[in-house]
């Protein structure tokens, strides 16, 4: 690639959007709704009940990412069988299990809910550790799966590379340091130091990295000053502060999310640590919208995993959003995070591939028949348009990201609705056919083929 | 200068938490024999009872009066150990340690449980108390008050417990029962009412030490496990059943770990479990403990 080209120039290429646009662009697919209308159903429909195995985090820490994936799912089905059910027939049944039993038992738990309980489908899984030994296991068994998060490029990329069975629709996990650092390269251009703190594990791993190699195509001139790799759930974070107070950084990035951000957040607050340096999280405002307090600063760019944040689309421009909030809130008595809205999308993926499929063939369709839907479907979800995959089944959406701000109209910050930044999935993952790369795919292509900003 | 100065408070700060909480996992085995798995969840329970006073209950009170309402935690862990003993553990003591480690781990996810029906799936903080205190300057650089609190509440309970240990008659009774339960039984101490009122004085210490995390920590599911692996880890350096140990322990990973993050950030998690290492190898039975 030509090495002259300006940073304004990369971001433009890279549809690095500062306004409040509307997120996607769906020109030439045939896009669902959620909404959509459905004819009846052709042919005969058994009216046995449809049961989704829906396991996540019901215990521990994560049960913070894993409440709202169920209530996602939950909702979803609850619409759905109140018009009867799938095709208007099969109410859908969801049987939980809780991710939190470890790896090798989600295993075993899997394929006894598939072999003993005869479920038509899994859902669920939050933890990137889950997906790459849950997916082979779920095409052994030829048991249709969308994951919703988990999100690990290498899912896709080597535990699963050609996947027949298994789904997933949150964003890829890559994209989440990507979008954070063209934020930072479009919002704050001068920063040279940077800080990092991050939760030791997969996760925090793939935020620095990504970060890391935009940056370096984005502003050669910053270096990482400072690196602090807390324990998961750890929510002591004093020694880290300190340590990153001390290199005097222009700018902090942190991928620490849940609680371990809240306590992270009251902490620094008190160390003075806003004052002195930019922030820019990943997943600031992403777990759990509701749980920042208005004492958190604004104008940090506070991640939503580059997927979605209830405030956006904003009003009734979107208004399968708005909808889907205002049932939400009406039900659980709290906001939809990332992995609500994908659960919630992804059982209506699920609903619309079945629809299309009975159109085409009357009756209920077979487990192929579904699956070539789901392949290429593209669907209106609350936070804008999912492109499943073909080629590796992966989801991908708009990736979003902005600036907390307090608004009356809320009791915790929100994404500035005048400063949200959307960037077009597509220039941030890589394409279909890149070969596989380490320590990811996306990682090998954002170094081989972008550009290097010579100048602002 | 004053940076070294903010990494030995926060050396400490990490030490007197440690030091709560390993310290009644050692008064409770020192005198009891009995390892509790469930000791971290009782920390936990702590924070989760101090949390909800302070951030729920009696959100509105005045914040000076908030602070008496701080060791809610370390009462509640406290009643919770007084009913445990006497219920749970005491048929259990005739058994083989196989069943009392079965019986508290099965207590630790029954507590776990009981805390996420009670408080949800969600972080429950109560940082009013850490907010409300402010900052100090230390050389220019922010330190929160609340930091220094702690630290004093961890060195004032490590007094006191040593004065109760080593200068009340209650603490001769205690020694002499962890030394010899049939022979103090035989010279006419209640063993029985000797365990319960250790039990209940280990479990207060871990939920004071989760009361006192709280306000700058917040509350969350699974910090129990977390914290009862640290203690283990500083038990294992400082000898099983000693508090001498508990507290020697304490500072010795408060210390590292601080170096730790400063000097070897990709190691954090490793770098206490080799201090552990190193302490077995050259002292099987830790610094402090009694060789079987």
């Amino acid at each position: 690639m030509p090495g002259t080209v300006s940073r304004r120039d990369l971001l433009a290429q890279l549809g690095v959007t500062g306004a409040a646009a509307l997120a996607g662009s769906a020109a030439g697919i045939g896009v669902a709704g959620i909404a959509h209308a459905q004819g009846k159903p052709k042919g005969a429909i058994p009216d046995k009940p449809f049961r989704i195995g829906h396991m996540t985090f019901f215990t521990g820490p994560g049960a913070v990412l894993g409440e709202p994936m169920y209530k996602g799912n939950l909702l979803a089905a609850e619409e759905i069988n109140a018009k009867g059910g799938l095709l208007g027939k099969r109410k859908i049944e969801i049987l939980k299990a809780d991710e939190a039993a470890g790896t090798d038992a989600n295993v075993k738990e899997m394929r006894r809910l598939k072999l003993s309980e005869k479920i038509d489908m899994f859902m669920g899984i939050t933890s990137s550790g889950n997906t790459p030994a849950l997916g082979p296991a779920a095409e052994e068994l030829k048991l249709l799966t969308i994951f919703i998060d988990g999100c690990t490029d290498f899912l896709f990329d080597k535990a699963v590379p050609n996947p027949r069975y298994v789904f997933r629709v949150t964003n890829i996990q890559s994209a989440d340091g990507s979008t954070c650092a063209l934020a930072v390269a479009m919002t704050w251009p001068d920063v040279k130091k940077v800080a990092h703190i991050h939760p030791d594990y997969a996760y925090g791993r793939n935020a620095f990295d990504h970060f890391t190699i935009v940056c370096k195509k984005l502003l050669p001139g910053a270096q990482n000053v400072s690196e602090a790799w807390p324990k998961l759930f750890s929510t002591d974070f004093t020694s880290h502060i300190t340590k990153t107070l001390a290199a005097k950084p222009d700018l902090l990035v942190t991928s620490v999310w849940g609680g371990d951000y809240v306590a992270f957040y009251k902490q620094a607050l008190q160390h003075g640590l806003f004052d002195k340096m930019k922030v820019a999280t990943t997943l600031a405002l992403g777990v759990a919208p509701h749980a920042i307090g208005k004492d958190h600063p604004e104008g940090v760019l506070a991640g939503v995993h580059a997927n979605y944040h209830f405030s956006y689309p904003p009003g009734n421009r979107w208004p399968i959003n708005k909808t889907f909030v205002e049932k939400y809130h009406a039900k659980f008595n709290e906001y939809p995070n990332f992995q609500a809205e994908g659960a919630y999308t992804a059982t209506h993926i699920l609903k619309t591939a079945i629809e299309k499929a009975n159109k085409l063939g009357g009756g209920w369709p077979d487990e192929d028949a579904i699956i070539s839907q789901i392949e290429g479907m593209m669907i209106a979800g609350p936070g804008g348009y999912v492109y499943i995959r073909p080629d590796n089944h992966q989801g991908y959406k708009d990736a979003i990201t902005g600036f907390s701000k307090n608004v009356p109209e809320y009791p915790f910050p929100i994404l500035d609705p005048n400063r949200i930044i959307t960037i077009p999935i597509r220039n941030i993952t890589a394409p279909p056919g890149w070969p596989k790369g380490e320590p990811t795919s996306t990682y090998t292509w954002i170094d081989q083929t972008w550009p290097t900003a010579k100048r602002a | 200068m004053d940076i070294l100065v903010i990494h030995a408070f926060n050396g400490l700060l990490y030490a007197s938490v440690l030091f709560l909480i390993a310290g009644g996992l050692s008064l409770i085995y020192g005198v009891m024999r009995i390892v509790n798995l469930a000791h971290g969840n009782l920390f936990a329970f702590g924070a989760y009872v101090t949390a909800w006073t302070v951030g729920s209950v009696f959100a509105g009170v005045h914040p000076g009066l908030l602070y008496l309402l701080l060791p809610a935690g370390a009462l509640a862990a406290a009643a919770v150990g007084a009913i445990l003993e006497p219920t749970l553990l005491r048929p259990l003591y005739r058994r083989a340690e196989e069943y009392q480690l079965l019986a508290t781990f099965g207590l630790l996810m029954i507590l776990e449980d009981v805390m996420r029906f009670l408080w949800g799936p969600y972080p429950l903080s109560g940082s009013t108390l850490f907010e409300k205190a402010g900052s100090v300057s230390i050389g220019g650089s922010r330190y929160p008050t609340y930091n220094l609190l702690v630290i004093g509440i961890g060195g004032l309970a490590a007094l006191f417990l040593w004065a109760f240990v080593y200068k009340t008659r209650f603490g001769v009774v205690l020694r002499a029962t962890s030394q010899d339960m049939r022979r103090a039984s035989a010279l006419g101490v209640n063993v029985n009412r000797v365990y319960v009122e250790a039990f209940t004085i280990g479990c207060f210490m871990a939920g004071l030490a989760g009361a006192i995390v709280v306000p700058s920590q917040s509350a969350v599911l699974g910090m129990g496990v977390d914290a009862l692996v640290l203690a283990f880890v500083v038990v294992v350096i400082g000898g099983l059943g000693s508090l001498e140990g508990a507290l020697v322990g304490a500072l010795i990973v408060g210390v590292v770990r601080e170096i730790g993050i400063s000097v070897f950030p990709e190691i954090e998690l490793a770098v206490l479990y080799l201090i552990a290492v190193i302490v077995l190898l050259v002292r099987p039975a830790g610094l402090f403990g009694r060789a079987a």
